[in-house]
């Protein structure tokens, strides 16, 4: 397993090489990072603009920018993915790429958690319920939830929710759920309970808007492995010695069952990375999709640069571990 | 197997306990305490770059927004674009002092000091002077300032009587006649940097205090509020009443401005009682028509702080014809462009008809409908250019048996109104045989300084401060004249525009130049683009949109008051 690991590790790594000089290529050619400076009334002077040039190394070749990307060498120690520098911003020194990168993994990875945690919570029950009584009222109605969220866009699924959230504040004249944040203003001056409610008011809406989008796909998966499972020759056997039904699905079916999924979701949970980005704009939490946003919008090309290779890290990383998971899992499986 | 079930366990106490932790701890800032009592909950529409508004990256509506309150000022426009004096900061009533210079004097309230008990002083000023001086010698770098016409033309800046009475100065024969305009923005404390170790008097350190005021924020304050814990550009900036304050305490005790980008958020969040108003930057007819009809919601249109063009590129070859250039404006319907972009939720909006004043201000003058520019008459226009040699033939306008070739006309990819106005310009050109190719843009700033169009549709942004705008529009030798307009009599009146001692003076000289670059047809204004805001009654009650400001209607935040 160990050299298994090394080697996927060490093919990895020209992957994210070869990433890195895509990313940085694409970035480079899809416009000037100091257009909006340009473009200010009145006008910057030369000095202004060659010191600009120069501070974001705008006044070297191509090929030496990604050099000074990559490596740092040749640089102003503000450059060098491989010495944890991820460059300098065109927001200015007031914001430094690799803290803000930091701050807002710190709160992606809670949105994220909480919303795979419930999508595989509910993937599995409705999977496995649907595959026991496949072709039932309640497995067609399991269907069609899970289509339409499949179905729907994550723009529409939360503005929807997030108007559900309103109503039922208007209606019982709470104000439990919020629209926007991570958290209130103020939450210095709160006790710990008071803390763990507004941040739970505040996870709640982003999270389910987060969570069916997922789910609707993992309980599909669950539903067609539970029904192979269901279906296979060692579970008759099970049945036939007489083996009570709730075992044999509990602790026959179920486990081998779970298998594919753990892998789906696996890379999956790279997808949601990506896919919070929608979900972060429409309630206003400053997590990665802002950050890549943000990057873009103001044309912050070291931000943008850094946001793409976390993700092709990322993928690469998740891809790593979906493999290994699958040994540890499948008995069947073994990596020599 | 057992073994791994109980790694398995671990990691998902672990993880549980970790995000349990992390959602259970409420974080401790070190603030300047107070807050809580009567708090407002403000958004700000897009995130600032920088802490110093001088700078290139700070020098935004939105960082003018976050500082407002904790920067002092010397003055201000009021909501009808009338100069005011902060009378809690100036005590004296600044006039020009006429000499072999000019020169004024500010006569600092002795009470008035920062938070930290440092005066507000001449060094104050003295530091704003460097910023934006421009002069390499005095700042390195150009001390990384957007740059300022009024700091360029300032000799000097000096203090006496302890710093608390400033004299500045212009440079010989130099004028301005928005010289009263000088820190409008806010001062800094220049003590802070000095106490850092940063030499003022060196041009390398006038850069290092740059950087230092933009890169982190303010922990002092010389005005109503000062920030509580650490304010964030991209973010939340909390700022609660300054309990050092010389003046008045102000009502609202707690000031939160929240970056919010979503346009879509904001309705359900005034609703839940999550923000309490906004006077967002950008138009948007979703907002108002979410806001209508709402209870205890009052919001406001008007027209706001920029207004829509065309600009026409004079190296183009065809369209270094008068007649084309005059045609091609006569053709185009200004109203029903104003109709179709903003008219449904600004009724009021009209055509703009002056390059420097909007309708509203005092010194506007009809410069454009003389020339029939923007009154969609077809048949003028091609009366005009059958009078210059071209004809229409069928659908294509012809000179000297050859087509007029395309005319790329270009915009801002993904701006809605924008669109929509060169789609409506197409239409209205091909009723006189031009062919209008419209093309986006990803890259307005390049765009426009390689000319790399034909016609060109964008949108310049206006205060009461308009002098130097004329030079910066249409001086031959300006880096902003885009389309290459190069008339020495123009040139004369933009310099002397900028060189007035008075701003009646100076608009006259202003609207001398409109109407020569109206008779050039080089730029057709279209609208003043509206702008509005909103804020819940039930909680807040004295607030105002002020266009002549950055600041918007948080400009009277301090003169705000709690409802109940």
């Amino acid at each position: 397993m160990l050299v298994y690991t090394a080697r996927r590790l060490a093919v990895a790594i020209p992957v994210l090489l070869a990433a890195s000089v895509l990313v940085f290529l694409m970035v480079d050619l899809s416009g000037d990072p100091l257009a909006d400076l340009r473009l200010q009334q009145p006008p910057p002077s030369e000095e202004v603009m060659a010191a600009a040039e120069a501070r974001y190394y705008l006044d070297r070749s191509t090929p030496e920018r990604y050099w000074l990307w990559m490596t740092g060498i040749g640089g102003n120690g503000d450059i060098g993915l491989l010495q944890g520098e991820f460059g300098p911003s065109v927001r200015g020194g007031a914001f430094d790429i690799g803290e803000q990168l930091a701050s807002s993994i710190t709160v992606t990875l809670r949105l994220v958690t909480a919303a795979i945690i419930a999508a595989l919570g509910l993937a599995i029950l409705s999977g496995v319920v649907s595959a026991m009584r496949q072709y039932s009222k309640l497995d067609y109605t399991l269907t069609f939830i899970g289509f339409l969220a499949l179905a729907m866009p994550t723009f529409w699924l939360g503005a929807l929710i997030k108007e559900g959230g309103l109503w039922f504040n208007q209606t019982t004249g709470t104000g439990f759920f919020y629209t926007i944040g991570a958290n209130s203003a103020r939450v210095s001056n709160m006790t710990n309970w008071e803390y763990f409610l507004d941040s739970a008011g505040h996870l709640v809406l982003p999270t389910v808007t987060l969570m069916l989008t997922s789910f609707a796909s993992w309980s599909r998966y669950q539903r067609t492995s539970m029904l192979e499972v269901l279906n296979s020759d060692y579970v008759r056997l099970a049945r036939a010695k007489g083996v009570p039904n709730r075992v044999v699905v509990r602790r026959h079916a179920l486990r081998t069952a779970l298998i594919p999924l753990v892998t789906v979701a696996t890379i999956g949970v790279v997808g949601i990375i990506e896919g919070v980005v929608i979900t972060e704009t429409i309630f206003q939490w400053r997590g990665l999709g802002y950050f890549f946003i943000e990057a873009v919008k103001t044309n912050d090309a070291f931000a943008v640069m850094s946001w793409l290779m976390l993700s092709g890290t990322l993928v690469v990383l998740a891809s790593l571990v979906a493999d290994i998971l699958y040994g540890v899992l499948d008995p069947r499986i073994r990596y020599e | 197997m057992q073994i791994r079930k109980k790694m398995l366990g671990a990691a998902a106490v672990g993880v549980s306990a970790v995000l349990a932790l992390g959602a259970c701890s409420p974080p401790q800032d070190e603030g300047n305490g107070g807050g809580g009592e009567n708090s407002v909950t403000w958004i700000v529409n897009q995130p600032g770059g920088g802490w110093n508004h001088n700078s290139n990256e700070g020098g935004s509506v939105y960082v003018i927004q976050m500082l407002h309150g904790v920067l002092p000022v010397p003055g201000f426009w009021s909501p009808e674009g009338q100069w005011e004096w902060n009378t809690d900061l100036i005590v004296n009533t600044p006039e020009l002092i006429e000499g072999d210079q000019v020169s004024w004097e500010y006569q600092i309230n002795p009470d008035a000091n920062w938070s930290d008990g440092e005066p507000i002083s001449a060094e104050d000023f003295i530091w704003q002077w460097k910023m934006t001086s421009g002069d390499d010698e005095i700042c390195a770098e150009g001390c990384n300032s957007r740059g300022s016409t009024l700091g360029s033309l300032i000799e000097s800046v000096e203090g006496s009587d302890d710093g608390k009475t400033v004299t500045v100065t212009l440079k010989e024969d130099a004028q301005f006649p928005g010289w009263f305009t000088f820190g409008a923005d806010g001062l800094y404390p220049a003590h802070v940097a000095v106490a850092e170790g940063i030499d003022l008097d060196t041009a390398d350190g006038m850069l290092e205090s740059s950087h230092f005021f933009n890169d982190a924020p303010l922990t002092i304050s010389g005005a109503e509020y000062v920030f509580d814990g650490t304010p964030a550009l991209d973010g939340r900036t909390v700022k609660v009443a300054n309990e050092e304050y010389w003046g008045d305490t102000p009502d609202i005790g707690e000031i939160i401005l929240e970056v919010n980008t979503e346009e879509g958020s904001w309705v359900p969040a005034l609703t839940n009682g999550e923000v309490q108003g906004a006077a967002p930057a950008s138009w948007s007819d979703d907002v108002i028509t979410q806001l209508e009809g709402l209870e205890n919601v009052e919001f406001g249109v008007d027209s706001g702080g920029s207004w829509e063009h065309l600009d026409v590129n004079m190296n183009n070859e065809a369209l270094q014809d008068e007649a084309l250039r005059h045609a091609i404006f006569n053709a185009i319907d200004v109203q029903n462009i104003a109709d179709r972009t903003y008219g449904e939720k600004f009724p009021d909006i009209t055509p703009r008809t002056n390059h420097v004043f909007s309708t509203s201000s005092e010194f506007h003058q009809d410069t454009i409908t003389e020339h029939g520019h923007g009154a969609g008459d077809a048949d003028a226009a091609l009366e005009l250019l059958e009078e210059a040699g071209y004809e229409l033939n069928g659908d294509t306008l012809e000179l000297d048996g050859e087509a007029v070739p395309a005319l790329r006309l270009r915009y801002t990819a993904g701006h809605v109104a924008r669109e929509i106005i060169s789609e409506l310009i197409q239409a209205d050109l091909s009723e006189i045989g031009i062919t209008a190719e419209i093309e986006t843009t990803d890259d307005l700033g390049g765009t426009l300084a390689e000319a790399d169009y034909d016609l060109m549709l964008f949108g310049w942004s206006t205060t009461p401060d308009f002098y130097g705008s004329p030079h910066q529009y249409w001086h031959s030798e300006s880096g902003s004249n885009f389309g290459g307009l190069d008339v020495e009599e123009v040139d004369t009146l933009v310099d002397r525009t900028m060189n007035s001692s008075t701003p009646e003076e100076s608009a006259e000289h202003a609207n001398e130049a409109a109407a020569l670059v109206a008779e050039q047809a080089y730029v057709l204004p279209i609208v003043d683009t509206p702008a509005f805001y909103f804020y819940d009654t039930s909680f807040i009650d004295g607030v105002t949109d002020n266009n002549a400001q950055s600041r918007r209607a948080l400009w009277n935040q301090h003169e705000w008051t709690a409802v109940n």
